[in-house]
């Protein structure tokens, strides 16, 4: 079967520091991938090299078998990849359909119009307002961003991703700065998107992130330590290492 | 919607109505005036306002046409309907071409390169002196007839520029609310974001800067109509400032407050002057005071203010950049 998202021979330096050196790896269709390390590992990094944020210096990235990297970042979105933010990056003066109307606006020809009302697309406010319902900010859509909490900005952002229907979701951080409860009901949402998308996640809470993944990819000093599932992973003697110092 | 509608007609009304409570020719001319100089901070407001993009070099586009029109008609001999058209596609050209170089940088970088290069076009207008005619500038000859309608006298001249001014208000209000417009603050607020939700960003800003160099063509052509004359001063620096201010001045990001911007700096220069010296100091003045109790624009502070007055606005502000 061919790799959702197929990594080979990737590396970026910054200056005279390397953040990524020679990453490869295969994400099966399907599979949830959890990528850890510590802090400076280069994980975000990684996913900056996927989108596009960052051009690396050698290597590729194939999404489905279509090399991502001669592509712009925009032209990504349309191959099926999404993408949250560790640290949020909302719309915090728009409601929260609004900024949900432009994540689907972002892969409609319609985002060029300059001409019809963008209320009077209704079936596009219906999907933004069925993708708040799934994250449970159904009753929310109204509400102004910068009025909401903490908790309902992380979700936002995973029904923004959510909404474009991806083939291969990067979750960075969806849990950061959660509290114990709202963890448990995002970690819920996250186990109930469906087997079509496939999921990198980036995640520090070891209890979610372990009972959500079947596979595990460690980073250290941008480069891949451990790779395999669950139980080989926290079985090697190198994860140990990473995490408790030597 | 309905509201909308209401304001619309309420507007049209007010516009035809106008130069009957104004009667005095002065006061027709003045109103004229006020409309080119809202379109043309209509224009600037696409780019600065919606889409967070501070230009500097404005005026190259409303003098460039200005300056166009008035050479097509009278060096080159072409009909009226003809140099104005070619008129505002040498504006929107000059625009498009403009915006591919200064979108080349963001924030101060963009700000520099269209002051650079809204100079490059001033200094074409002063020195190529047999082109341009130089710091004597270049004489229009006769404002054109439209459908066979004579607009040479004040007061149809009026009726014709409050008809494209309205064109151009709709137009724009359509684009506020339209999904392009929603884009386009979109990638003011979070350009990354956008970037990352499938939107080419880059060609978002760059056709902006086409509308927005379109209508500040449009402007210049009414201009040069109104003035029957063109100097290198409406290429100037000064005039990018002035209308600059004028959109900030009034709300950036809103539709009514270009115009109300242009509405305060326009009476002040014209009206103002003629009793007061120190109007340029009056009009400092009211930036100051605008800048510490309005910092958002006369007419977003104003709503705000009203509000609170009102006693409804105990809530936390509504979003200024909706259309008002």
């Amino acid at each position: 079967m061919e790799p959702a998202l197929h990594i080979q021979g990737l590396r970026k330096r910054f200056g005279g520091l390397p953040a990524i050196q020679d990453v490869s790896l295969q994400v099966m269709p399907g599979e949830r991938r959890l990528i850890i390390g510590p802090n400076g590992a280069g994980k975000t990094t990684l996913f900056n090299l996927i989108t596009g944020d960052l051009r690396p210096d050698a290597g590729s990235v194939r999404l489905f078998g279509e090399e991502l990297l001669r592509l712009p970042t925009q032209q990504r979105i349309h191959k099926g990849l999404a993408r949250t933010y560790q640290i949020l990056t909302l719309f915090p003066r728009e409601t929260l359909e609004h900024n949900v109307v432009l994540a689907l606006l972002g892969l409609a020809p319609q985002r060029w119009n300059p001409w019809a009302a963008l209320s009077g697309y209704s079936a596009l406010h219906a999907a933004a307002r069925a993708a708040l319902a799934d994250v449970g900010l159904g009753e929310r859509a109204g509400r102004v961003v910068a009025e909401t909490s903490y908790g309902e900005r992380r979700r936002l952002e995973l029904a923004m991703a959510l909404a474009q229907k991806p083939k291969i979701l990067l979750l960075d951080e969806p849990l950061a700065g959660l509290s114990q409860e709202e963890r448990q009901s995002v970690q819920a949402l996250l186990t109930k998107i469906p087997r079509d998308v496939t999921i990198v996640m980036i995640e520090h809470d070891m209890d979610v992130a372990l009972a959500y993944a079947e596979r595990i990819t460690v980073l250290h000093y941008g480069q891949v330590i451990v790779e395999g599932t669950r139980a080989e992973v926290v079985a090697d003697p190198r994860t140990k290492e990473v995490y408790l110092g030597d | 919607m309905s509201r909308a509608l209401a304001s619309a007609v309420a507007l049209a009304v007010a516009l035809a109505v106008l130069p009957w409570i104004l009667g005095n020719t002065f006061y027709v001319n003045l109103s004229s005036q006020i409309l080119i100089y809202a379109l043309f901070a209509l224009s600037i407001n696409l780019l600065s306002g919606y889409a967070g993009l501070t230009s500097l070099g404005q005026a190259a586009y409303f003098g460039g046409a200005a300056y166009a029109c008035a050479w097509l008609v009278n060096r080159v001999g072409l009909d009226q309907t003809t140099a104005a058209c070619a008129a505002v596609l040498f504006g929107t050209g000059l625009a498009a071409l403009f915006g591919v170089l200064s979108l080349r940088a963001s924030g101060l970088g963009f700000l520099m390169i269209t002051l650079a290069l809204g100079q490059i076009v001033w200094g074409v207008a002063y020195r190529w002196v047999e082109l341009t005619g130089g710091d004597n500038g270049m004489r229009m000859g006769a404002r054109p007839s439209p459908l066979g309608l004579d607009i040479s006298r004040p007061m149809p001249f009026y009726y014709f520029t409050a008809i494209v001014f309205g064109i151009a208000l709709y137009c724009l209000w359509r684009l506020a609310r339209s999904p392009f417009g929603a884009s386009l603050r979109g990638t003011r607020d979070q350009p990354r974001r956008m970037r990352m939700l499938g939107y080419h960003v880059w060609l978002v800003q760059w056709v902006a800067f086409v509308m927005s160099g379109f209508w500040a063509a449009v402007a210049g052509v009414l201009f040069v109509y109104y003035n029957q004359f063109v100097s290198p001063i409406t290429l100037s620096l000064q005039q990018s400032a002035e209308v600059l201010l004028m959109s900030i001045l009034g709300g950036a990001g809103t539709l009514a407050g270009p115009i109300v911007g242009a509405i305060v700096i326009t009476l002040v220069k014209n009206v103002v002057s003629s009793y007061l010296d120190r109007w340029n100091t009056l009009l400092g003045v009211i930036f100051v005071v605008s800048v510490i109790f309005m910092p958002e624009g006369i007419v977003p502070g104003s709503l705000r203010l009203w509000r609170r007055f009102t006693g409804a606005g105990t809530a936390a502000p509504k979003p200024v950049a909706k259309t008002s």
